[in-house]
């Protein structure tokens, strides 16, 4: 037994040391030196100066957006690194400006809200970092270890913000919540990673892509089950999505905004990693099991959200019932030569997404601002006392429902478009529930826009809402961000096409 | 190489595990079956990578050892929190919001 | 029963000896040794003082946060195992590596000293 032991060590006796490309590092070494920097800037700055911990954590994601930008424009192509385990591509890269640049609005959103609530401020942009960190992580991880670690990464941090109200049990509940199921999930995820790397003898998804092929063993199937699971877990798929509603609603709300956009988005790109690199060969099994998820995900979702009061909690059905739809094109990825297609599809409505549902956040921190509460009849007559936050919000509800010309749209139309190009009847079926479901979206979407437009002002206070300045630029961005994709889809199309998953099948 | 035997303690201990997080209300009992789980992955790792003659295994087993704990630090922080604002760690205590 | 099940009969064997050893001692002493019991002879030994309280008596909740900084700091020094026995041949870069990630231990254990959580009230 200690031969064994003995011998893995000796095999690897011919060690060099790696050559690290710092460029396509870069985004990585600069936001962890953030996380540094603001830590040492909390402990040893007095209370009055701790106002810049909020500029230096944003200025860290901008300075970490610009390697990204320059690995983009530099044609070397993809580069990959520790021997295939961590590859920068165009996929990978796309998905770390989606992460750095929701991080920035997140910080716009949170920096009023905590300077009021009496918050820990420096451990809250630490935590963010750090979670941002995990997802960009995430998004080049191409081995179970890496994507564990960052995994754990970008969730650890996550649950401590979701409880960062200390003194509020809503707020505690939320995380204990979030803790409790998260945790239990990565754990199945790991049990089905130890499968897999049993079967493998190497924890390269490239590798795991080559074993598992072919007949399908029981073993393997659990292994690949068990590993979607977890993964379903954190894009809070139905039946893996009871903590998201009180998680969204407890929790601080630019908190919210950052736990259903971006935890969400990385989510969906571990997902898209380990199918599409790790079980490429293994459709039949995971195939039917993102058919039964998304139709499950969209319709409770959906249902569930018709009955809800607080608009929170209506936002968090509506974020699960839009992940639903994200996943739609999940379910005929394996059919003939549509893995590229349903991958762009994922790509260009989580773009869209993340866009839309920031800005919808924005407005629910500014009007809550005022109200003081969290029911959507509190948005009664808004439009009378702030028409132009009632526009902005029309225009993110309309585009989460799908309405053309609106980001949303070109969203669900890549979606469906990628199902029925399949041609199987499995996606023409799947296809048929999700319009159906975007109909029955239009309901809650429809019944904000109606209080905003046509109800009276609740209370009959009609003073002004003061938006502060850094809600205002987020709003503005998000905005511009939602009819851009809208009206010039070609932009937003593009990105979906420059994302090849490199090693993947047919991406 | 008794990789049956080991894989078979690993499934047990993952069944003992998944049994505590879904019949326990205590909080801290279910940190503490979820750490079953992450042990019986460890064996796991630890049997294939014997069998397999690979490290590859045995460096994924001490990163779980290593989140486990950071898991375990996180989640006994927050069950402290919430004990300190209702008094109890019971599970069905936290039902502050329905729907 | 494989190879490598039959040389753990050995542990057995020892096992077994010993109990049959030990029990036979005790069993001696408890044959020829007088019996006289009191309630003075029931109590928990504190180096002779009578003893205070109930035995299982709550600890001080502060205890908890030194308990977690210590699990965590020793479950980290874990990654440093590996490396120390391979020094020689992980070379500078090792040494650069292991540098940089007991720097992020340290900046962990000067924030806990900041936040005044390593001082004892």
């Amino acid at each position: 037994m200690f031969a064994a032991l003995f011998s893995v060590f000796v095999t690897a006796a011919d060690w060099v040391s790696p050559s690290i490309d710092y460029h396509a590092l870069a985004p990585e070494i600069i936001l962890a030196g953030g996380v540094v920097v603001v830590l040492l800037l909390d402990l040893f700055t007095s209370e009055n100066n701790k106002w810049m911990l909020g500029p230096v954590t944003s200025f860290t994601l901008l300075g970490s957006f610009i390697p990204i930008l320059t690995l983009a424009l530099s044609d070397s192509g993809t580069r990959s690194l520790f021997d295939g385990r961590y590859v920068v591509d165009n996929f990978s890269l796309t998905m770390k400006g989606l992460f750095v640049l929701a991080g920035y609005l997140v910080v716009l959103l949170s920096s009023d809200y905590l300077r009021e609530g009496d918050f820990y401020e420096g451990e809250y942009w630490i935590l963010m970092l750090s979670s941002l960190l995990g997802m960009v992580m995430m998004a080049s991880s191409r081995d179970l270890v890496s994507i564990f670690v960052s995994l754990e990464f970008l969730s650890i941090p996550a649950y401590m913000m979701a409880a960062w109200r200390k003194r509020d049990l809503r707020s505690n509940e939320a995380g204990v919540k979030y803790f409790l199921l998260g945790v239990f999930a990565s754990a199945l995820m790991l049990y089905g990673m130890s499968l897999l790397y049993g079967i493998s003898n190497s924890t390269l998804l490239t590798d795991i892509g080559k074993y598992v092929s072919g007949e399908m063993s029981a073993v393997r199937a659990v292994a690949i089950l068990f590993v979607v699971v977890g993964f379903a877990f954190k894009i809070s798929a139905v039946p893996f999505h009871t903590w998201a509603p009180d998680t969204y609603e407890g929790a601080p709300t630019p908190v919210t905004a950052f736990l259903s956009v971006a935890s969400k988005a990385a989510g969906f790109v571990a997902l898209l990693t380990v199918v599409y690199v790790g079980f490429p060969n293994a459709s039949e099994v995971w195939q039917p099991v993102f058919w039964i998820f998304a139709a499950l995900t969209m319709t409770v979702g959906n249902v569930m959200a018709l009955r809800q009061t607080n608009i929170v909690r209506m936002l968090a059905y509506s974020s699960i019932s839009q992940g639903g739809f994200i996943l739609m094109p999940l379910a005929i990825a394996g059919e003939g030569d549509s893995a590229g297609a349903a991958l762009r599809a994922v790509v260009t409505y989580l773009l869209v997404y993340a866009a839309t549902n920031l800005g919808v956040f924005a407005v629910v921190i500014a009007v809550s601002h005022k109200t003081r509460s969290g029911a959507i009849s509190s948005y009664g007559g808004l439009f009378s006392y702030a028409p132009g936050l009632a526009i902005v919000m029309t225009i993110f509800m309309a585009s989460l429902a799908g309405i053309p010309p609106l980001g949303g749209w070109i969203g669900k139309f890549g979606s469906f478009q990628a199902l029925v190009s399949a041609g199987t009847t499995w996606g023409y079926a799947l296809a048929v529930i999700g319009a159906v479901n975007t109909v029955i979206a239009f309901g809650y979407y429809g019944n904000v826009m109606r209080e905003m437009w046509m109800r009276p002002v609740p209370d009959g206070d009609t003073t002004h809402v003061v938006v502060p300045s850094a809600i205002t630029v987020a709003l503005g961005l998000t905005t511009f961000a939602t009819l851009l994709m809208g009206i010039l889809p070609g932009l937003v199309l593009h990105f979906g096409d420059l994302a090849n998953l490199a090693g993947a099948f047919g991406g | 190489m008794l990789l049956n035997e080991f894989l078979f303690l690993g499934a047990i201990l993952f069944c003992i595990g998944v049994y505590g997080v879904i019949v326990r209300k205590n909080a801290v009992l279910v940190l503490m079956s979820i750490e079953l789980i992450l042990n019986s992955v460890n064996i796991n790792l630890l049997a294939f990578s014997l069998r397999n003659g690979s490290a590859d295994g045995q460096t994924f087993a001490l990163y779980v050892i290593a989140v486990a704990a950071a898991e375990v630090g996180i989640g006994l922080a927050l069950v402290l929190l919430v004990y300190r604002n209702s008094r109890s760690i019971s599970l069905d205590d936290l039902s502050e919001m329905k729907g | 029963m494989s190879e490598f099940l039959r040389s753990y009969l050995v542990v057995v064997w020892f096992g077994l000896a010993a109990f049959l050893v030990g029990s036979l001692l005790l069993g001696i002493s408890a044959l020829l040794r007088p019996n006289n019991p009191t309630s003075e002879k029931l109590l928990s030994y504190e180096s002779g003082v009578d003893p205070v309280g109930d035995g299982w008596s709550q600890s001080q909740i502060r205890y908890y946060v030194f308990a977690l900084l210590f699990v965590i700091f020793d479950v980290e020094a874990v990654f440093i195992f590996p490396w120390a026995t391979q020094l020689e041949r992980y070379g500078g870069f090792g040494l650069v590596e292991m540098a940089v990630f007991v720097a992020v231990l340290v900046l962990g254990l000067v924030y806990a000293w900041r936040k005044g959580v390593l001082r004892w009230v």
